[in-house]
């Protein structure tokens, strides 16, 4: 029954679209066919020898023989394909059947006899895709205004507005300006007296002058280093109590690297080299160790598979811009990357796990740490899953590691890297080797004071018989204490020479002299114990000291049994792998070498021949610096992405940053000082014909207002209230800590973690962030009216502002509030809003019988320009 | 003034390119029925306009969701044969093919050799008697007497399966995906980025009750101006920053947004055409009014008693839940359009019996069986529930055989929900599992056919609300049940 009413469903349609209407091939055929058959018959891939990315290819057929007989549809194979009732048979394999309207068509064409355009052109090669090929330094045009022209940014974007007849805005008021590149390099807002200055500044250089102070700014690496943080997935550590599920512990450290290289303006290649590889490019490197974060946020306790799929995916999207992950099922159905190629990509993160390097001053790993990867597992084998089912590995084949090799055809050898000992035994560190020390010692000074302590104990308090026992626990104390010093200098000495017989056997005897007097010491504890215990417990206590007693007798017997080994002081702890890992498989010794697999790929992603990285890195930072990306698929350059706005202005921009050095910094300064960044965002008195030609400003005739980040939002209400601690860098800030004064990148933000206020504000999501939304919702209203934070600030600048004018009238203080919270001056019909409103409410304080009406009605008017839209716009 | 309101459109260019949520426009619905225009610059697609797709036969949901995973044969999927063959393993019943390792495939480990989520394979008893409810004569049971009374409004699904052996099936019931595939956005969020608004005081997607283990986001790519906004049930701190911290009055900070609405307006002189000014003037406005209008919905106390005793509001066990029930109803009236309500506290849920099932499960429904029937009696009696759709669900149900001495796994190969509402059948069953509750066997129920048959009662089409670069699967999209339909 059903086939049947189908199939004259079919005939109906089929009829109609016969009737009056030609097929229109280009319309109606060939997006179909590039939606559902490309992947497999076009130009990557032609499965049974079939391509249709053509018509004239469609009708050649394939293996099978023709698909397409012009005329004949009943001997056109393709129709019976797409219509077949048996799944197995049916095309395209994936997804659902093609729509009965689409068939027809289909069947409609092949009627009208399979006719297209005479100069249809295949799919091109893959490679030949813009993004694949490296970027070659276009000239900069010519333009005929040559004095708007700035520098080179200004001439690519000039020659659009040519080509478009688009006539670009006025420059923004100064103050605007000012307000906008500070937002933008600093995420701090300008003070009344920068503003002040810069206006009244007329010379040449002031723009320039003022890029210079920001660049040099430290809280330029905090806002830039947010930003990076976005698109590298920043994220601090959750899970269950103490235990780690995701991310690590300290991962701060990674942060403060970002923070502090952007500040160093260390190039971006060099950046990425050090996240990726810092263990093996630099394996004693305390200070570049703390990149390889990078790697130690994405660990995942739970399962190896989502850890190292995030890692691939967020990977090749933030450093290459390319969609690996869509390459894990099958092979990729728009970019020439195989299966293959995506477990070739985890085949180098294989090897890799995490763990704790003990840092300066501390041994404690829960206290602080550094967080690093490390290849732990030399023999860790890759296979692919079939359709990406990690339950379904494919044995029969191990994958090497490697890059998808259409990009270029650098050398990607991989070579081990042996490590120098302190990096597989960071134990032998002199500053773990100190720490350790000094912890002893310590601990021996306390010891000490404790004997004293307890000498001093009267025998009334506890009894004789008690002081003199407390008296003994604490001796034992002071000589486990220094014991425990002597095992630790015993240890260390053996660590140091390991080949030495006679150091390795003191170190184990030293060692065991320390269990036997912290055993002796417990003893003694269990012992006083029972002294002080009442009758209800006494049986209990007494046990234990039985238990202690044994233990002791124990550890004092074994102090001079032959052989036996120590344990070598530790320098670092590694993060269980999983749930299954033991703790004394985390305790085994770390591999001397490492396989070189992350610095290959760091070679490789950074080379300048790579055609992909310094493209994708300065979209970003165009994108954050206009509000709009000149590639708007920012994570996606493959063929499924979209073209380039100003294709040429990109491939300058990618080489001058390789040919800078890779510095941001020169890119930045670029940026800010061209004429493009200096535009007005409105569009007021714009021309029709520039707002019609080109109404969503694709090429940037003014420039586009942005919501500021919601880090930008809390930083700027603390910054113009005077109330921001600017200290850089450290653990993490509890995100229940509303007193913080600090900046918001320092809150914890995880994904079970957000600063309340912050996340009304769009902040990142540390799952995937390659750009902050903008989203407008009431509750950000209601932030700014009714949190603590914006209300406390309000009065704080209403007190500054009053402080800085004082006397002033209502007038003036409407214009010092407006120049302050929104660096513009107010016009005549806002002065007359907000005098209405100074009045009413003034009127109605004095009405409650409130102390000092006006001065309360201006802190709302400071708070209602907190709740401007403005306020939280740059312009 | 009939000029577009709208010019700058990179924003929303750089949705369509991304395929993340444009948000300038959370309050987009609104927008789009005051006349802004809203288009895409992909060709051939454009965002809702807030508009069903095909005539709807439901306005508003409410979602109930039992945190942790109920036991399906201790309340609408009764199992004798699991009493009789009580102690035996499966291997020893009749029933031992539903171990076979082809029918356990379903399962994708999240967490590799959990303790939970194992198979269980000694039979338990069933903790609690059943009887017969209502003319259609459905058995649930004896916990349920008072859901029991609505049976003929409610349509049981004994069908249902999922994939995630561990609480991340919660995430997967409300988005449709497998938590290691990422997050995606919830049906809630679907409607919400589908559909406008029916209420200009209120938000259109609430949430109330514990979102502990899964995240606490809806949107995600769809952007968070479309994550359900969070409410307690208490008048006096019912959403954050919902009230002023100054000793402002109303009338005085009503002047303060005037104030803000005012110089907005003004600034738009300077800036024509800015979609984001015309946007946060109408967000002050809303905010504004929920300020008000949140508190009084939330106000219980001037419902009358006869109506707060129906949802157990007089009874200490039942006072919390039905609060929250009653609350909702006050919230659909006056039309919030998707209410997700949590039940069961705690780091997995409260429903998660691992051990002590009889005194958990007891104890739950006790707390949820009168406050849920009283919302649908209420509902009834207002003409409401003609186009309101309730769900019941958790994210998965419990296993067949016994965890320990007296508690019940987790299981995803059959479990039960139910609707009711919103052009639903009442009064039958759909779907079954086997004779001892294992495996779904008669029409059976991935998730999504939920958040299908949901989307169709309210009229929307899950494929034209695609986003373009964010390709679904045919598995999110779902069937409707059409069976359940009326």
């Amino acid at each position: 029954m059903r086939p049947r009413f189908i199939a004259a469903a079919l005939l109906m349609i089929a009829a109609v679209a016969r009737g009056d209407d030609a097929v229109d091939y280009t319309r109606q055929i060939k997006p179909v066919l590039q939606a559902r058959c490309y992947a497999c018959h076009g130009v990557l891939k032609q499965k049974g020898g079939l391509r249709l990315d053509t018509a004239a290819l469609a009708i050649r057929g394939g293996k099978g023989g023709a698909v397409v007989s012009p005329g004949d549809v009943e001997a056109s194979a393709i129709i019976d394909r797409v219509t077949s009732e048996d799944e197995s048979d049916r095309m395209p394999p994936e997804g659902e059947p093609l729509k009965l309207s689409e068939v027809a068509a289909l069947r409609a064409w092949i009627t009208q006899g399979a006719k297209a355009p005479s100069d249809e052109r295949p799919e091109r090669d893959p490679r030949d895709h813009w993004a694949f090929k490296a970027p070659v330094r276009p000239a900069v045009p010519t333009v005929a205004n040559v004095k708007w022209v700035k520098n080179p940014i200004d001439a690519f974007i000039a020659a659009e507005y040519e080509k478009h007849r688009l006539t670009p805005q006025r420059p923004a008021d100064k103050r605007v300006w000012l307000r906008r590149v500070s937002l933008d390099l600093i995420g701090l807002p300008p003070a009344r007296e920068e503003l002040d200055a810069f206006v009244a500044d007329r010379s040449s250089e002031a723009y320039d002058r003022v890029v210079e102070r920001l660049l040099d700014s430290p809280q330029y690496g905090e806002r830039w280093g947010r930003h990076w943080m976005d698109i590298w997935r920043y994220s601090d550590w959750w899970g269950l109590g103490a235990e780690v599920r995701n991310s690590q512990k300290h991962i701060w450290h990674w942060r403060d690297w970002i923070v502090e290289s952007l500040n160093a303006d260390k190039g971006y290649d060099q950046m990425l080299r050090e996240m990726l590889a810092a263990d093996e490019l630099y394996p004693n490197d305390l200070d570049r160790l703390r990149a390889s974060g990078f790697l130690a946020r994405q660990y995942f306790k739970f399962n190896r598979t989502s850890w190292l799929d995030e890692t691939v995916e967020h990977t090749s999207k933030a450093m290459l811009g390319l969609t690996l992950n869509c390459a894990k099922c099958h092979d990729h159905k728009y970019d020439p990357i195989t299966h293959v190629d995506y477990y070739r990509m985890r085949a180098v993160f294989e090897p890799y796990q995490v763990r704790t390097d003990a840092v300066p001053g501390e041994t404690d790993s829960e206290k602080d740490g550094l967080p690093r990867a490390f290849d732990c597992n030399l023999d860790a084998t890759t296979f692919l899953h079939i359709r990406g089912d990690d339950r379904n590995p494919d044995k029969s084949r191990p994958i090497e590691p490697g890059f998808p090799a259409f990009l270029t055809s650098l050398g990607t050898k991989v070579e081990a890297v042996p490590l120098p000992t302190e990096a597989h035994r960071p134990g032998l560190r002199a500053f773990v080797v100190e720490a350790h020390l000094k912890r002893a010692e310590r601990r021996i000074v306390e010891a000490r004071a404790s004997l004293e302590t307890a000498k001093g104990v009267t025998t009334k308090s506890v009894g004789p018989v008690a002081s003199v026992a407390a008296v003994v626990v604490a001796e034992g104390a002071v000589r486990a204490a220094e014991a425990q010093l002597a095992s630790i200098q015993a240890r260390a000495a053996a660590d140091r020479a390991p080949q030495e017989d006679q150091a390795t056997r003191a170190a184990v005897h030293a060692e065991r002299v320390a269990s036997a007097a912290k055993a002796a010491e417990d003893a003694s504890r269990a012992n006083l114990d029972v002294l002080l215990s009442t009758p209800a417990k006494r049986a209990e206590v007494e046990k234990a000291l039985e238990v202690a007693k044994a233990a002791s007798e124990a550890a004092r017997k074994v102090v001079d049994t032959p052989g036996g080994t120590y344990t070598p002081l530790a320098g670092s702890l590694k993060t269980l792998e999983s749930n299954l890992e033991t703790e004394e498989s985390r305790r085994k010794p770390f591999p001397k070498t490492s396989t070189g697999r992350r610095s290959a790929l760091a070679r490789w992603i950074t080379d300048p021949r790579n055609p992909l990285p310094a493209r994708v890195a300065v979209n970003h930072l165009w994108s954050r610096h206009f509000g709009r990306a000149l590639v708007p698929t920012v994570f996606d350059f493959g063929r499924k992405g979209t073209p380039p706005t100003h294709p040429e202005l990109l491939d300058w921009l990618a080489v001058e940053l390789v040919e800078h050095g890779w510095s941001m910094k020169h890119i930045h300064r670029l940026i800010v000082t061209s004429n493009t960044y200096r535009l007005a965002s409105s569009s007021a008195g714009a021309s029709k014909e520039t707002i019609a030609a080109d109404p969503e400003n694709r090429f940037h005739w003014r420039a586009n207002a942005t919501r500021m980040e919601s880090e930008v939002v809390r930083d700027s209400l603390r910054a113009l209230a005077g109330e921001i601690d600017l200290t850089r860098g450290g653990p993490s800030i509890p995100i229940n800590d509303t007193t913080s004064r600090r900046r918001s990148i320092y809150f914890v933000h995880s994904n079970i973690e957000h600063q309340k206020f912050l996340s009304m504000f769009d902040d990142a999501s540390v799952l995937e962030c390659y750009r902050r939304a903008e989203s407008i919702v009431p509750q950000q209203a209601l932030a700014l009216e009714n949190s603590p934070l914006a209300t406390a600030m309000a009065e704080t600048i209403a007190r500054r502002i009053a402080a800085a004018n004082p006397g002033a009238s209502d007038r003036d203080f409407i214009r010092a509030a407006f120049l302050t919270v929104l660096a513009v001056e107010p016009t005549e019909a806002e002065r007359v809003a907000v005098a209405e409103f100074l009045a009413r409410l003034t009127e109605a304080a004095k009405g409650k019988g409130l102390p000092d009406p006006p001065a309360r009605a201006r802190v709302q008017v400071v708070h209602a320009l907190l709740n401007h839209n403005d306020f939280v716009t740059v312009r | 003034m009939t000029q577009p309101l709208i010019q700058g459109i990179h924003r929303r260019t750089f949705l369509a390119d991304m395929g993340m949520g444009f948000t300038g426009l959370a309050l987009g619905a609104m927008l789009a029925r005051d006349g802004v225009v809203r288009a895409g610059e992909v060709p051939e697609w454009r965002p809702p306009d807030g508009k069903p797709h095909f005539t709807p036969k439901a306005k508003s949901v409410i979602w109930l969701f039992m945190n942790g995973g109920v036991s399906h044969m201790e309340s609408f999927d009764p199992k004798p044969e699991l009493t009789k063959y009580a102690g035996k393993s499966i291997g020893e019943t009749p029933y031992k093919d539903a171990q076979s390792p082809e029918k356990l495939k379903l399962a994708r480990v999240t967490v590799v050799n959990d303790a939970n989520g194992q198979q269980r394979k000694q039979l338990y008893p069933l903790q609690v008697g059943f009887r017969k409810y209502g003319k259609s004569g459905i058995e649930l049971s004896d916990w349920l007497p008072h859901m029991g009374s609505c049976i003929d409004d409610i349509a049981v699904i004994r069908s249902m399966y999922t994939t995630d052996d561990n609480h991340g099936a919660q995430t997967q019931f409300h988005s449709g995906r497998h938590m290691l595939d990422g997050e995606y956005p919830t049906l809630g969020a679907w409607v919400d980025y589908g559909l406008g608004s029916l209420n200009d005081d209120l938000p259109q997607f609430l949430s109330i009750g514990n979102r502990e283990y899964w995240n606490a986001k809806d949107g995600h790519y769809l952007g968070p101006a479309h994550d359900a906004i969070p409410i307690r049930v208490d008048p006096n701190n019912p959403l954050d920053f919902g009230k002023s911290q100054g000793d402002l009055t109303r009338d005085e900070q009503q002047m303060g947004f005037d104030l803000v609405g005012r110089l907005n307006r003004l600034k738009a002189i300077e800036y024509p055409d800015d979609p984001a000014l015309n946007a946060r003037i109408k967000a002050y406005e809303l905010a504004f009014r929920m300020q008000k209008s949140i508190p009084d919905t939330l106000n219980l106390n001037s419902e009358p008693k006869a109506t707060r005793d129906l949802y157990g509001l007089d009874d200490p066990a039942t006072r919390d839940f039905g609060m929250q029930m009653l609350a909702t109803r006050r919230f659909i009236e006056r039309g919030v359009r998707f209410i997700q309500v949590q039940h069961g506290a705690g780091g997995a849920g409260a429903w998660d019996a691992h051990s002590s099932l009889k005194a958990n499960h007891e104890g739950n429904f006790k707390a949820v069986d009168k406050p849920i029937a009283g919302l649908l009696k209420d509902l009834k009696q207002r003409g409401l529930l003609d186009s309101t759709i309730v769900l019941f669900a958790s994210e998965f149900g419990r296993t067949p055989g016994s965890q320990g001495s007296d508690g019940r796994d987790h299981h995803i190969y059959g479990f039960s929900v139910w609707m009711a509402g919103g052009g639903i059948k009442g009064g039958i069953v759909h779907g079954a599992t086997d004779e001892i509750g294992f495996h779904a066997v008669e029409n059976r129920h991935y998730v999504t056919d939920i958040h299908a048959t949901i989307l169709k009662q309210l009229g929307l089409d899950s494929r034209k609300l695609e986003i373009p670069g964010r390709k679904r699967l045919d598995i999110d999209h779902g069937k409707p049940i059409d069976a359940i339909l009326a």
